[in-house]
């Protein structure tokens, strides 16, 4: 090749951004025509590699701009300007059935991207690439302040935007894995809502008592809020996904101490013994657990642990007496939890109830189960431990990497104008604007 | 459920003001009493970014056509604050944005995007004769910006606080590489892009200050240049006295061949940039040793020694041991321009511009105090016109700007502490800060593509146009 290598300019604007903001890769001084491979490379917390790439042909002025132009192949095609990042995937020979979940969100992911001359597939870390940058993700956006919470006997984390406040507050609540997950309230404490991420399954004083946590373990949560100097009490709302979702709708329909101006609920369901305690929950699907399936892979499918939808009222969170706004977010291919067939039923009571006014549904096409913030890589199956059951299974999340890609980009995005429009906007907005969306 | 105010609060007390629907907290900040209205927001985009990167700025959720101010602090890794601040008045959406509105008010006037960034300066607080430089290049500034009710002044921000957010500003991209050089007599610093290269590269000189001054290697790696900042005069590391040159021409063509020879360099696409004294080192550099640069820049410098040579090869005396052409103004602050004023140079120590061979870029502030750079830049041009070599001058010369024209975005200091022995002396830079911030962004734009055209794509150019070049000798 006679192509001068110190020619070839390849850029990542911006080159320290937080996880959710889109980027621009630009490659300029290559002969038009050229045809190229882009490779994204990540090495995560666990040590495992990842890696992404596309082919490319540069334009009739030597630029390839992945913002604008196809992708001809590779872990992903079209015009996908995040393609890089959410179609990363296990290097060859990684151990199977990996999770990407940064743990320590005080520091960025570092990726780095490289361009390799021609249409390449492997053997990437083989060779010498003709230009590669260093691209770094943040979780926390400058001045965001990380406040281990451990008061009224809790596992948390408390993430506070930077300025003098006073913050609406939010109550993280992730799922069956349990463990305390705090990137989802790093990056919402990053747009301006105090939020605390909540271990509720695996919490200190689960481990050392052998006891699950009882419901007032979230009010208490809701309290530390509550009366936070620095957050306002008027403007708290919870986010929860998947057996986040069951506590979530719980609260706002139950708790006597919440008084929550919104909810945002992901991957979840209303079924469950009403107002029963995370335990009682727990034991309720457990019951069911001659209903798992396993698909060919062996991977385990769960959805159908809670279907039929019950028509036994004491078995679903009475959603009709819902009063707060409800963002319900679902993902069609759940094989995990029956979200969609659940959607249709919350939609129904409330509708029933008259106060369907109160519920936005998202339902995304070909979209699994784990719906959660946007540009990381997409696990259609992982090892999974279940809390309760202790055993190491994979487990069938479902969804189709583009499809559900688009759908974590479109549903994060939503999710924020839902909760600023309710969590920042007047007193007497029920509704969140929707020519936001 | 109605609006609750915080509990803890007592009673809270209301602002004046053309807009007194703020309730002032006792623990600090402003909300809004009336709730219809959404809480104001700050924002800044990037929040993390190069120092030569703009960032937009911007105010939400205000009431319409309200007086605000935005503020800017930061401390200097010596510990100092350095604060700025603009007055707006909020638009009709209530909004305040700082890419488009007008200041009326505070460091600087009418729309200037980057204004809180040139316009910052020493607090009330701080020690005089301060100049912001950064030492660890590392690490960014953190600068905190904030949205404060009123027009009001930098010291009042605890009491009119509406929101705030922060923005890191980085002289290195992430992948930069940093290596300290101590090697074959050579002290400086390397910096190296992220990727394999090799890369064009480029010699950093600096001025009389002595040091190690790395932010504009830092700052040129992050824009694809291996960039070596190179010391010469007032570092522990080299030998002799602090306050002479000791080292010679031979130091810095063993400091040249050290980056050309780096296997991650292009031999044959290796500049050179200098500033004030450094100037006339690039140019001697360029003329009278055996290296050949690709491409030279040269910022407000002389084109002889300003200082006595103690031999032939470049070593010199102590600059303070010749003071007749320093100036003195009404307040004892010291300008050297005249020192490097062509005629007053020596005749032997005058660089021969004739033997130039490569594209020369010289940038003039015209406010220049410190040194004769507009001279400087007439006599070069002159001396090349009369070579017949007009081809390889660029002038950019710039109103207003003085002798430190720095990368963008940074604040100017017309005067600064310049030495403490034996007595104190400030000297002058000169330059008013609105056009130096102009010039800053403008040459330092000027002086990138300049680097692009003349180390990345010049031999791809005379390539196309069938002339013989020398094959580069990094081999893919």
């Amino acid at each position: 090749m006679d192509r001068k290598q110190c020619c070839v300019k390849l850029s990542v604007q911006p080159s320290r951004g937080l996880m959710d903001e889109k980027f621009i890769v630009l490659v300029q001084n290559v002969f038009p025509g050229f045809q190229l491979t882009l490779h994204a490379l990540y090495k995560c917390e666990d040590g495992h590699s990842w890696e992404a790439f596309a082919h490319y042909t540069a334009s009739a002025i030597g630029t390839v701009n992945i913002s604008e132009d196809p992708s001809l192949g590779g872990t992903y095609s079209g015009v996908e300007p995040m393609g890089l990042l959410w179609s990363l995937r296990p290097v060859p020979g990684s151990k199977p059935w990996l999770r990407m979940r940064k743990m320590n969100v005080q520091t960025p992911m570092e990726v780095t991207i490289s361009v390799y001359p021609g249409y390449q597939t492997e053997g990437f870390l083989d060779q010498v690439p003709l230009a590669g940058v260093v691209v770094e993700r943040w979780y926390m956006a400058p001045g965001v302040r990380r406040i281990p919470v451990t008061e009224a006997g809790l596992t948390a984390t408390l993430f506070l935007p930077p300025g003098p406040g006073p913050f609406p507050g939010l109550l993280d609540l992730w799922g069956g894995g349990g463990k305390l997950v705090e990137y989802r309230s790093a990056l919402l404490a990053s747009h301006g809502f105090a939020s605390l991420a909540l271990d509720y399954l695996t919490a200190k004083v689960t481990i050392e008592t052998g006891k699950m946590v009882d419901n007032q373990y979230f009010e208490r949560a809701y309290k530390v809020l509550e009366q936070h100097p620095q957050i306002l009490s008027s403007r708290i709302a919870i986010i929860g996904l998947s057996l986040g979702t069951s506590i979530t709708l719980k609260m706002a329909v139950y708790s006597q101490v919440a008084k929550l101006r919104c909810v945002v609920c992901i991957s979840g369901s209303h079924v469950q013994p009403v107002d029963g305690s995370v335990e009682q929950i727990m034991s309720f699907f457990n019951k069911n657990a001659e209903k798992t399936r396993f698909n060919n892979e062996n991977h385990m499918i769960c959805r159908d642990l809670l279907l039929p939808i019950p028509t036994d009222p004491s078995l679903k969170v009475d959603v009709g007496q819902l009063q707060c706004p409800l963002l319900l977010v679902v993902g069609e291919d759940d094989q995990n939890w029956p979200t969609h067939e659940s959607a249709m039923d919350i939609k129904e009571m409330m509708e029933r109830a008259g106060n369907s006014h109160l519920l936005t549904l998202l339902s995304y096409p070909d979209t699994g189960h784990l719906i959660e913030p946007p540009f990381t890589p997409f696990a259609k199956a992982s090892s999974f431990r279940a809390v309760s059951s202790r055993q190491k299974l994979v487990a069938l999340w479902g969804g189709e990497t583009a499809a559900h890609s688009r759908a974590q980009e479109d549903a994060w995005r939503k999710t924020l104008v839902f909760l600023r429009a309710n969590l920042y906007g007047g007193v007497n907005t029920g509704i969140a604007s929707f020519s936001n969306l | 459920m109605g609006p609750k105010i915080p509990g803890g609060a007592p009673e809270p007390s209301t602002l004046d003001g053309n807009c007194n629907n703020a309730v002032l907290l006792n623990h600090g900040g402003v909300r809004w009493k009336n709730s219809f209205r959404q809480s104001p927001v700050l924002t800044a985009a990037p929040v993390r970014a190069l120092i030569d990167e703009q960032i937009s700025i911007k105010g939400s959720f205000l009431p319409p056509e309200c007086p605000v101010t935005v503020c800017a602090q930061m401390h200097s890794d010596d510990g100092d604050l350095w604060e700025a601040f603009a007055h707006y008045n909020t638009n009709a959406d209530g909004t305040v944005n700082l890419t488009k509105d007008h200041s009326v008010g505070g460091s600087y006037l009418g729309c200037e995007p980057m204004g809180l960034f040139w316009g910052l300066q020493p607090a009330p607080c701080a020690r005089e004769g301060l100049r912001l430089r950064k030492k660890n290049v590392e690490t960014p500034y953190v600068m905190l910006l904030s949205l404060l009710e009123g027009h009001v002044s930098p010291s009042e921000r605890q009491s009119t606080e509406l929101a705030a957010v922060i923005t890191e500003r980085w002289y290195m991209a992430p992948g930069v590489r940093r290596t300290e050089i101590r090697q074959d007599g050579v002290v400086g610093t390397l910096f190296l892009p992220p990727g394999p290269g090799p890369f064009p590269a480029m010699l950093d000189l600096w001025g009389m200050g002595g040091g190690l001054v790395e932010y504009r290697s830092a700052l040129l790696a992050s824009r694809g240049y291996a960039s070596l900042s190179l010391a010469y005069i007032g570092h522990k590391d080299l030998p002799g006295s602090l306050t002479h040159i000791n080292v010679g021409d031979s130091y810095f063509e063993s400091a040249f061949h050290l980056l050309q020879d780096h296997r991650q360099v292009c031999a044959d696409r290796v500049g050179i940039i200098g500033l004030s004294f450094g100037v006339y080192l690039t140019l001697r550099i360029a003329t009278k040793t055996v290296v050949k640069p690709a491409c030279l820049i040269c910022v407000n410098g002389p084109v002889g020694s300003t200082v006595k040579f103690s031999d032939p090869d470049g070593r010199t005396e102590q600059f303070e041991s010749d003071q007749k052409y320093w100036t003195y103004n009404d307040q004892g602050h010291v300008s050297f321009k005249d020192v490097s004023l062509p005629a007053n140079l020596s005749a032997e120590s005058k660089v021969k511009i004739e033997h130039l061979t490569c594209p020369l870029m010289y940038i003039v502030g015209e406010d220049d105090l410190s040194a004769s750079s507009i001279e400087s830049a007439n006599l070069i041009e002159e001396t090349l016109k009369a070579a017949g070599k007009s081809q390889l001058f660029t002038c950019l010369s710039y109103p207003g700007a003085g002798h430190l024209i720095e990368p963008p975005y940074t604040p100017n200091s017309r005067a600064s502490l310049w030495s403490v022995k034996p007595q104190k002396l400030v000297t002058l830079w000169g330059g008013h800060p609105a056009p130096h911030a102009a010039a800053q962004e403008d040459a330092w734009k000027k002086i990138l593509d300049f680097m692009e055209r003349n180390l990345r794509r010049e031999l791809l150019i005379k390539k196309n146009a069938g002339l013989k070049v020398p094959l580069c000798s990094c081999t893919i």
